[in-house]
């Protein structure tokens, strides 16, 4: 079995965080990021053959995936493999669609010729063994299989739900439904037996936007083919909001998490920039939180999950918060409940996280959950003060602050990265 | 680069006391998340040297797991490599490696089919980042025929352990005594020696042919009067763990901020075995200072001017003080240390106390640990 992981998304609804990368490479936990969950998944499920189809901003994703070292994925036959879309005689498009992509590179998985593929998206954060799930595939003779977990009843409107016989054979589709007839929601992970999708691909070329939920299955399901479900009840998380991905990351600081990176079983890999120990000064509080590789802590972290080469100097408080690789809280800073991307530097007694609660103007539906996003690279300047609901980016001047104050639900984007 | 690299990680010391029952010094964990020996490979990985052979003896396969794989140090290109040659019997030869001198001859193939024109000879349990090519450059201008890297210490330190040497005002090398019982002067040699790779061989095979087995004493100090061996100083951080003292000391100097900025933050960086850990988990009632905390650990107790290894378990209740826990240790619940150094992969059993009275005091309780 092959795997073609779907990461060319932007994830829009994740903000200023996905402006210079994609959705897949946006970090994750103290030192992950997004796409190391998938990746750990295929090698510990013994998938060695990994097609990334990627398309939007693609740097920081190829930088990351490299030759696939860190999931012992550089091989000699298989190994990753990053599909961009490119140019063709004739009719060259993007990637117009997740089934789309994957008719795109129909290339490199017949150069495997393989019995089965898996798809997979690149923004989930969870631990799968595929090998079951193509245990399942092939103990039902099925043709396609679509993972699915119970979400309760009230929610499943919100999901693409799967409506099963007791054989787990799928009997109807629900896009949305307004009255769901079952509570197991589709995870967006498929294995195809590679005859169905390749004739399921070529027959609807022509589709525009060919999306899997939309377009393939419903197809595969009309035409006869055994379609089943694989119920999974273990820990899957959407991270496609800013809440969600907030809280998924605080929920890793729980004494024993739900979903915990500290088992032997199932590691998850990741690359490794930065190897040395972190530092904790005398006058420095620590409590409930996660510290990346080589930061240093001076000053007080509270549930927080800080990333590998952070500086938080003297008298910072941070609180509630997710603070990746590299950024600096100035000396005497103050965020609560913010989200601070690479590099960021905050400036001596910025106060970041304050006041109450104002939708944001721009995009009330993303910068919302009460968080103050500050984007990768920015600057925030000393002393100045930045409420909730906020998104900041590109290198900020005081003059950029009347009265010293960017208030709740007001967006300051330096760097143009908010349309 | 026109040199190739050699590290002789095969010694042992008594200095070490318990600490080496299990693994050569060049294996000893340093700073929460390296190892001794990373510093000389990644020193010449830095240099641009790209093929470096390290000869191992003692208690090797603690070094061997560690140099799994080339890749950590940017070593294994089709031009160079990283090589690991323990002794081995052959038609010729059936003797374990008798001297430092003698490990070189037993490997002279090896040197002899190189093309570089020079060698860097380093030991592996040197803490320090060196440019070896400035030393090289140093040694071409001298028209040296060995350079010896050498160290001014603190008078207060001692220094018999090192070798000692004063240099005469073109810094040739006129003294030089080997682990004496009175210090004549307070430059050490590093143990980092460059030198022309035909010479080289022509040296160690005279000595060996003559019975004579030691790199030093048979070598640099027997020729000292007949070659030009010069002593390079070095002005930057430099130490040496094979003692228990030296080694706490050692992982102690790393909780400045100084000496961290210099191996962590300013080019070049020190390279690594990477683990895979998650960051470093503070529960509540977890509270650390001034120390030094690797990945993978989890805390819930108090910490105090301590290095925290890879993946140590510290429970609730517990004090540690002015200690060093290497990797893999579980501390359980009201364990309390001051003083101590805990052995690696050991289970503390909960409410246990140590306290190093003078001196650094190693625990080794050699638990079983059961996992579920």
């Amino acid at each position: 079995m092959i795997a073609m992981l779907l990461a060319g998304g932007q994830g829009s609804r994740l903000g200023v965080l996905t402006s210079k990368v994609a959705k897949p490479a946006v970090a994750f936990g103290g030192k992950y990021r997004i796409i190391d969950f998938p990746l750990s998944n295929c090698i510990n499920s013994g998938i060695d053959t990994v097609g990334v189809l990627t398309q939007y901003q693609p740097l920081r994703l190829n930088t990351h995936i490299g030759i696939g070292i860190p999931w012992d994925l550089d091989r000699n036959v298989g190994g990753v493999t990053v599909l961009p879309p490119y140019e063709k005689v004739g009719k060259t498009e993007w990637y117009t669609g997740t089934a789309n992509a994957i008719y795109q590179n129909l290339a490199y998985m017949e150069s495997y010729n393989p019995d089965y593929v898996l798809i997979l998206s690149g923004d989930h954060i969870y631990k799968m063994d595929y090998e079951v799930m193509l245990d399942f595939h092939k103990a039902h003779n099925a043709d396609v299989s679509i993972a699915v977990m119970p979400v309760p009843q009230e929610e499943a409107s919100r999901f693409g739900i799967v409506v099963a016989d007791e054989d787990g054979k799928i009997t109807e589709f629900q896009e949305k439904p307004k009255e769901p007839k079952s509570n197991l929601a589709s995870m967006g992970i498929y294995i195809f037996s590679w005859p169905a999708l390749k004739e399921a691909l070529i027959s609807l070329s022509e589709q525009s936007n060919c999306d899997f939920g939309k377009h393939v299955i419903p197809y595969c399901h009309e035409k006869g083919e055994t379609l089943v479900a694989y119920e999974y009840n273990g820990y899957w998380k959407d991270v496609g909001t800013l809440g969600s991905y907030w809280e998924a990351n605080m929920e890793l600081i729980d004494i024993i998490p739900e979903f915990n990176l500290y088992e032997e079983f199932w590691k998850i890999y990741t690359t490794n920039d930065i190897l040395p120990p972190q530092f904790v000064s005398a006058d420095s509080v620590i409590e409930r939180s996660l510290i990346g590789d080589g930061s240093e802590i001076y000053g007080e972290v509270y549930n927080s999950i800080i990333g590998c080469g952070v500086v938080v100097e003297k008298g910072a408080v941070v609180r509630d918060s997710i603070i990746m690789q590299n950024a600096v809280i100035g000396e005497g800073a103050v965020v609560e409940k913010g989200i601070i991307a690479e590099n960021a530097v905050i400036g001596k007694g910025a106060q970041i996280g304050i006041g109450e609660e104002l939708p944001n103007k721009v995009k009330p539906s993303v910068y919302a959950f009460g968080l103050a996003v500050i984007g990768e690279k920015a600057v925030i300047p000393e002393n100045v003060r930045i409420g909730k609901n906020t998104a900041v980016t590109g290198v900020t001047v005081p003059e950029d602050y009347p009265n010293g104050v960017l208030e709740s639900g007001e967006t300051l984007d330096k760097a143009g990265d908010v349309q | 680069m026109r040199a190739v690299g050699m590290i002789l990680a095969g010694g042992n010391s008594f200095r070490m006391r318990e600490l080496s029952n299990k693994r050569a010094i060049a294996a000893m964990p340093i700073a929460g998340s390296f190892r001794s020996i990373d510093f000389a490979l990644s020193s010449m990985s830095n240099s641009n040297i790209q093929k470096v052979a390290v000869l191992t003896q003692y208690n090797s396969r603690s070094l061997n797991q560690h140099l799994s794989s080339s890749k950590w140090w940017d070593f294994g290109r089709k031009q160079g490599g990283l090589f690991v040659f323990p002794p081995m019997v052959t038609s010729d030869n059936d003797f374990w490696y008798r001297g430092t001198a003698d490990a070189i001859h037993q490997n002279l193939d090896f040197l002899k089919e190189c093309h570089e024109p020079y060698v860097v000879i380093a030991s592996g349990d040197g803490i320090y980042k060196l440019d070896y090519a400035k030393v090289l450059e140093y040694h071409i201008e001298k028209k040296a025929d060995i350079t010896v890297v050498c160290k001014d210490v603190p008078a207060s330190e001692d220094v018999t352990r090192f070798g000692i040497l004063q240099m005469n005002e073109e810094s040739r090398i006129v003294q030089f005594d080997e682990k004496p019982m009175a210090a004549s002067s307070h430059t050490v040699s590093c143990g980092i020696y460059v030198i022309r790779r035909r010479q080289l061989i022509e040296l160690i095979e005279k000595s060996v042919e003559e019975g004579r087995h030691d790199f030093v004493k048979d070598v640099l100090i027997r020729y000292k009067d007949v070659k030009r061996i010069f002593g390079y100083k070095m002005k930057e951080y430099w130490s040496n763990i094979a003692s228990v003292e030296s080694y706490y000391q050692t992982n102690m100097d790393f909780l400045k901020k100084e000496v961290r900025d210099y191996f962590f933050r300013e080019y070049p960086d020190v390279h690594s075995k990477v683990d895979d850990n998650p960051p470093a988990k503070y529960n509540p009632g977890s509270m650390v200072k001034n120390s030094l905390v690797a990945n993978g650990s989890i805390i819930n107790g108090y910490v105090e001017n301590s290095v925290i290894f890879k993946k140590v378990f510290v429970g609730e209740g517990c004090v540690i003080k002015n200690s060093i826990v290497l990797n893999d240790v579980y501390l359980g619940d009201n364990v309390y240390l001051e003083n101590c150094i805990v052995e690696s992969r050991d289970t503390i059993r909960a409410n246990s106390r140590y306290t190093g009275e003078d001196g650094i005091k190693i625990v080794v309780e050699s638990n079983e640990r059961y996992v579920l």
